[in-house]
């Protein structure tokens, strides 16, 4: 009971960082039919970005906002410099090739510079874990599931309560008929992408403290985060949230009862299976277009 | 007529032999020309395996400045040739073969992965270009399946003999006698499985849990609940700095407190990153530049940090007996060409079986030895134990952690 426990809770915590980076990938597709491949690596300047500004001198609170900000900007620059103008067609793949070229030389130059090895983020809430019984968890890994369940509710409510969200939406639902409207859907589109990036770089924030702030820390939970977003369907804000939870807990539970070393292997096989049964995604609806 | 076809047949003579002159003299083999005074080298310099390959070079440039102003070797100074394999094997032969054939230095000095030093084995042959390793300690770089390791030498651990010195260690601190094996999924890891269980059944002690994790892997917690369901108060651990602070972050959520006794994957890094959880793990090694130093290492670390700013202290070098053994093995190198007396390669690699050097950390008398398990210069005798102590990496014998367990 003890161990089903620690799965549920470490799964809880490793699935909500695959859930926020999935609500990235819906924020920039809901706006662009693209999405960003240097999003593991936006993720990590959230984690990388506080620990340097940290050893300059600033404050956690400071380097951390400091570091999201710029992660905001480089997920803005990114839409203009290198998903926009290779996504002017309706089929056009060009800035799949763009923005993983640009995930690598973010990575490459901030092994480079930052250095290769891990770095601790240090905060109050990973020094000492909260145990029920044998089985454990740290303050600051709740906080990720937190963060995951307020980013949906709060993206829900920009999305419908705000004149920019219903902007959005109206980008996202037909781009042709928003910009008649007078919405400028080019602006709209870098804004989504913006918050993505600031998404992603508060999920790596908030998960340095437990694994280490690394140039590397986002190799693979951007590349779970995507299959998380593809597998819930990308265009639902809570199915990404709820598959990426039960992707991390299912992970564990891989790990606890069938093999340490073929989790991946096992767990992409499950989403492989699902995408088969389930093309639209789990919370997906298939698009109807009139012609 | 008779004159003529004498001349005739005398410069068909003539040219035979200029022929088979050059055609010789080009298939002499490289060692038997005229090497230069230079130290080649691929090592890591670049990518996510920079550190190692700094290490490195810390180590070798600073005694050669020492060698260097000593007067050199045979009268000249001895250089340092460095490309950068960024940990490919694919590249450390293309730099091999530079090292060898373009630059023709006398010896190749090898960086950090053992699949870089495995991948130097033919061409090394071929090209009869001695090799000395400083860090990749696989069994397989030095101990190769034909028993013909003619050029590779290495000035570092060997993971055959260092399974039994883990053994012996976690055996002296395990209370229940239940020791577990924890490693990561590579090649380094699980080449590490047969040696330590050849170890423990030497030691009549079967493994009580053996559990693997992936690179990069954030959370162990499946694999700490089975070692500890299954009672282990002790674990072997063949891993790196961020594997090793997420496995004691993983105990620390169970509360689960064996003694670690590690590989020597980990470095001082670790005790960063793994803050007052490293307290007391212990790390097999050659040598840590961290505690109190013998006055001749803490002169070495004095002009080490004054050549390179980046070190600003013994807690800057990342792999401390990487450094180390890269220092004991230039001055080997120094020594054994002044024994062969010219710049030869086979000359120079039957010097090495002659050199006697009391290096900083061992005593090598001999350095080498013919047969190759001994082209191993460092004993396991040599082999230390050292413990996270107060975020540093120390002897032992210089913390509390001498004996018992944590």
């Amino acid at each position: 009971m003890e161990a089903i426990v620690q799965y549920l809770l470490t799964g809880l915590s490793a699935g909500s960082v695959y859930g926020l980076i999935a609500l990235g990938f819906y924020v920039m597709w809901s706006a662009a039919k693209a999405v960003n491949f240097t999003y593991g690596d936006v993720f990590m300047l959230g984690g990388v970005g506080t620990v340097v500004l940290m050893e300059l001198g600033l404050p956690l609170p400071v380097a951390a906002a400091t570091a999201i900000a710029g992660a905001a900007v480089v997920g803005a620059i990114v839409e203009r410099v290198f998903v926009r103008p290779f996504n002017r067609e309706a089929n056009s793949i060009g800035w799949m090739l763009t923005t993983i070229a640009v995930g690598i030389m973010i990575e490459s130059s901030t092994t480079a510079t930052y250095g290769p090895l891990g770095r601790p983020l240090p905060t109050p809430l990973v020094e000492h874990p909260i145990r029920i019984g044998g089985s454990g968890i740290y303050p600051q890994e709740l906080l990720l599931p937190v963060a995951a369940i307020a980013a949906t509710f709060a993206l829900e409510f920009f999305y419908k309560r705000t004149v920019l969200g219903r902007a959005m939406r109206a980008v996202s639902f037909n781009r042709v008929a928003a910009g008649l409207v007078g919405i400028d859907a080019d602006r709209i589109t870098l804004l989504a992408f913006a918050i993505a990036g600031g998404l992603g770089a508060f999920a790596g924030f908030l998960v340095a403290p437990v694994v280490q702030a690394s140039a590397s820390m986002g190799v693979i939970v951007g590349l779970k985060g995507f299959m998380v977003a593809i597998i819930a369907g990308i265009a639902n804000a809570r199915g990404v949230v709820i598959v990426g939870i039960l992707y991390g807990v299912a992970e564990k539970l891989i790990e606890g009862f069938l093999s340490t070393a073929a989790r991946d292997a096992i767990g992409f096989t499950l989403m492989i299976l699902l995408l088969l049964l389930f093309p639209q995604g789990l919370f997906g609806r298939a698009e109807v277009r009139k012609v | 007529m008779a004159t003529d076809r004498f001349s005739g047949s005398g410069r068909r003579l003539l040219l035979g032999l200029v022929s088979a002159a050059a055609i010789g003299t080009a298939a002499l083999p490289a060692a038997a020309q005229r090497a230069q005074p230079c130290i080649g080298a691929s090592w890591e310099l670049t990518g996510p395996l920079a550190h190692t390959g700094m290490t490195i070079r810390i180590a070798v440039e600073t005694a050669l400045d020492e060698i260097n102003a000593a007067g050199g070797v045979l009268g000249q100074p001895l250089r340092l040739i460095a490309y950068d394999d960024v940990g490919e094997p694919a590249r450390a032969v293309d730099n091999a073969r530079r090292i060898g054939e373009r630059d023709n230095c006398i010896v190749m000095m090898g960086g950090f992965r053992t699949p870089n030093a495995i991948a130097l084995r033919d061409p090394l042959a071929e090209m009869e270009l001695p090799w000395m390793g400083v860090i990749s300690a696989g069994t397989g770089v030095i101990e190769h399946p034909n028993n013909a390791n003619k050029w590779m030498f290495r000035v570092s651990m060997k993971d055959r003999w260092v399974a039994p010195f883990l053994v012996e260690a976690a055996k002296a601190r395990s209370r229940s006698g239940k020791i577990a094996l924890v490693f990561e999924g590579t090649a380094w890891g699980q080449g590490a499985v047969p040696d330590v269980e050849r170890a423990m059944a030497a030691a009549n002690t079967p493994l009580a849990g053996k559990e693997t994790f992936n690179i990069a892997d954030q959370d162990m917690s499946a694999q700490m609940i089975r070692l500890r369901d299954a009672g282990v108060d002790t674990i072997i651990f063949y891993g790196v700095d961020r594997e090793a602070t997420n496995m004691l972050r993983s105990m620390d959520r169970l509360g689960y407190k064996p003694t670690i006794i590690s590989a020597w994957g980990i470095g001082v890094q670790f005790a960063r990153t793994a803050g007052p959880l490293a307290e007391g793990v212990l790390v097999a090694g050659t040598y840590t530049w961290m505690g109190d130093l013998p006055p001749r290492a803490a002169g070495v670390l004095q002009r080490i940090q004054a050549k390179f700013p980046q070190i600003a202290s013994a807690a800057d070098i990342p792999l401390p007996s990487g450094t180390a053994n890269a220092y004991d093995a230039t001055y080997i190198i120094a020594e054994a060409i002044k024994l062969a007396g010219r710049f030869d390669r086979d000359a120079f690699r039957q010097a090495l079986f002659r050199v006697n050097y009391e290096g900083i950390v061992a005593n090598y008398a001999p350095a080498f030895e013919p047969r190759q398990e001994r082209h191993d210069a460092i004993l396991p005798a040599s082999y230390k134990l050292f413990a996270f102590h107060n975020g540093a990496m120390l002897p032992v014998e210089q913390t509390p952690f001498r004996q018992a367990a944590r």
